[in-house]
């Protein structure tokens, strides 16, 4: 791709945020509402708070438990989907349960987790993996399901062992559904991030959020919002960027197949 | 081929004794006796196979032929240990079989199934070593040399969907050889690439036999390359399907696309087998 062309795409892609900011910024300047302070002073009063005020470390304590619960989400779900993907016994006997829970609003347990659990990192790691594991649960148990059983007549033929077998061939084959399973939970998990920290929390950006907004500091909780939301964009962002590299083959191979027929 | 003109003056059956020192003469590489499969039961259950037999003797070649639809892919998952008989017994090397024996590797009819597309050819043939408890750098040895050997030592680093149709089946036939099977067993390998390609990946497996001294198991509904490729041919007919001829195919080695095909007796057997087919299909059932 040429620099121009690149050039061009990145402003196809950033002339309507940057607009709308911009607007944001000349329409909020001189404001005098309480809930609409002017974006000048939500910028400067995050700056403040970020620089020499608490920001970092909440944001820092708010990441760690989103990727200590998103790990533990995608360890169980990965394993226990392939578990129950492999054997359809097993899968049938607990799907109704499974379709049960994922109805249910994670975000509503959280006060339950957390007044179980009580304070610290701990409930909020537990209330982040439980909201992420269903997506990558699901969608891991579809992936191995929809395996081609030419698979399992290789592995059999060739008597690989169990290990190879799931590591080598059913993980690989399943990876293109657990994907967008984990896609999915990154942005679950941003949501309940926050929302653990309204509870029982002394740190964290959800705790920036609550208590600014408690004493109506707004233009604090404007700010911890739009970082926040500028957190989440940056995740989803890195992990497109993690997909594109890790089903580089998928992409081709389906490409392949599709000129084929 | 040096080895090629050594066999070339030798029938399969002389061939047999002199290849094997290992395997008395007298016992086949791969036999199915009096195999039966029933698939289903009570009033759904279908018969496919009855009371079959077939010997495949050490360094043989044989192909098994029949119209679509009679079983060939059943006895094939007999013969290569995925699945157990519902009466009779599978023999490697005079051992009855309940699961896929080390001597057996199996190359599958769809190549773009069976290679796995997260993998260069290399690991992808250097796999089934894993299974043999080799060691990364001996597994990845001996892959490049088994690659070079069905002529694709330049292609180790590419994966699969960047190489060929014929390619694919080379790397397919490749990962079977670094099993160092004594046994190749093949399902339809040449249903899905083009005419040419297909004389080629022929000549590479009749190569191959004569090089490695393997025997070769191959299902094809293909008459002209049973008897192209065989020691013998099986004819499976009827249903449930058995062996309703076995033909001996004595024309010379080694074999040539054009010479081969061209001669009388290349013709004669074809039509023998082409008219037992159709003769079986015709037969009320």
């Amino acid at each position: 791709m040429s620099i121009a062309h690149r050039l061009r795409n990145i402003l196809a892609e950033a002339w309507l945020p940057v607009s709308l900011v911009a607007l944001w910024w000349l329409v909020s300047a001189g404001s005098t509402s309480l809930y609409f302070p002017p974006l000048a002073e939500i910028v400067a009063v995050g700056w403040r708070d970020f620089t020499v005020g608490p920001l970092v470390d909440y944001a820092a304590f708010s990441l760690t438990n989103l990727a200590a619960g998103l790990a533990i989400a995608i360890f169980v779900g990965v394993v226990a989907g392939v578990i129950l993907g492999s054997y359809a016994p097993l899968r049938d006997a607990v799907n109704p349960y499974l379709q049960f829970i994922r109805s249910v609003p994670q975000v509503a347990l959280v006060p339950l987790i957390i007044g179980a659990l009580g304070i610290g990192a701990l409930p909020k790691i537990w209330s982040i993996s439980f909201a992420c594991v269903w997506p990558i649960l699901l969608n891991t148990i579809d992936g191995v399901k929809g395996i081609d059983p030419a698979l399992g007549d290789f592995s059999k033929s060739y008597r690989l062992s169990r290990r190879t077998h799931f590591l080598d061939m059913v993980l690989p084959a399943a990876l293109p559904q657990i994907v967008p399973g984990v896609r999915t939970a990154l942005a679950i998990g941003v949501i309940v991030m926050v929302v653990s920290e309204i509870y029982g929390a002394d740190s964290g950006l959800g705790y920036y959020i609550l208590q600014s907004g408690r004493n109506f500091a707004v233009a604090e909780t404007w700010a911890g919002t739009i970082i926040v939301g500028l957190l989440g964009y940056l995740l989803s962002r890195l992990f497109e960027v993690f997909e594109h590299f890790a089903l580089k083959w998928h992409r081709e191979s389906s490409a392949e197949a599709r000129s084929r027929t | 081929m040096n080895t090629k003109e050594t066999d070339m003056n030798t029938t399969p059956k002389s061939m047999t004794a002199a290849t094997s020192p290992d395997v008395a003469p007298a016992t086949p590489a791969l036999e199915a006796r009096e195999v039966e499969v029933t698939y289903g039961t009570g009033d759904t259950a279908k018969t496919v196979l009855r009371g079959l037999n077939v010997t495949v003797n050490p360094g043989e070649f044989v192909c098994i032929v029949g119209p679509s639809g009679v079983g060939k892919t059943t006895l094939l998952r007999c013969l290569s240990g995925l699945l157990r008989p519902t009466a009779g017994e599978i023999r490697v090397v005079g051992r009855t079989i309940n699961a896929p024996p080390e001597e057996i590797a199996v190359v599958f009819q769809d190549y773009s199934r069976s290679l796995l597309p997260w993998m260069t050819a290399l690991k992808n043939v250097a796999l089934p070593l894993k299974g043999r408890g080799v060691a990364k750098a001996q597994r990845e040895a001996k892959a490049r040399e088994v690659l070079a050997t069905v002529g694709l030592g330049d292609a180790a680093d590419k994966y699969p969907w960047q190489l060929s149709g014929g390619m694919q089946q080379r790397v397919a036939i490749a990962r079977a050889l670094a099993y160092d099977a004594r046994i190749l067993v093949m399902d339809e390998p040449f249903a899905s690439v083009d005419a040419q390609t297909r004389f080629e990946l022929e000549d590479l497996v009749l190569e191959l036999r004569d090089r490695l001294n393997i025997s070769v198991v191959l299902v094809t509904h293909d008459i002209d390359e049973a008897v192209y490729l065989s020691d013998r041919v099986v004819v499976l007919a009827n249903s449930p399907a058995s062996v309703i001829d076995t033909v001996e195919i004595g024309l010379p080695f080694p074999r040539d696309q054009i010479e081969t095909k061209g001669l009388h007796e290349f013709a004669e057997l074809r039509g023998r087998i082409l008219g037992e087919i159709l003769q079986s299909r015709k037969a009320p059932k």
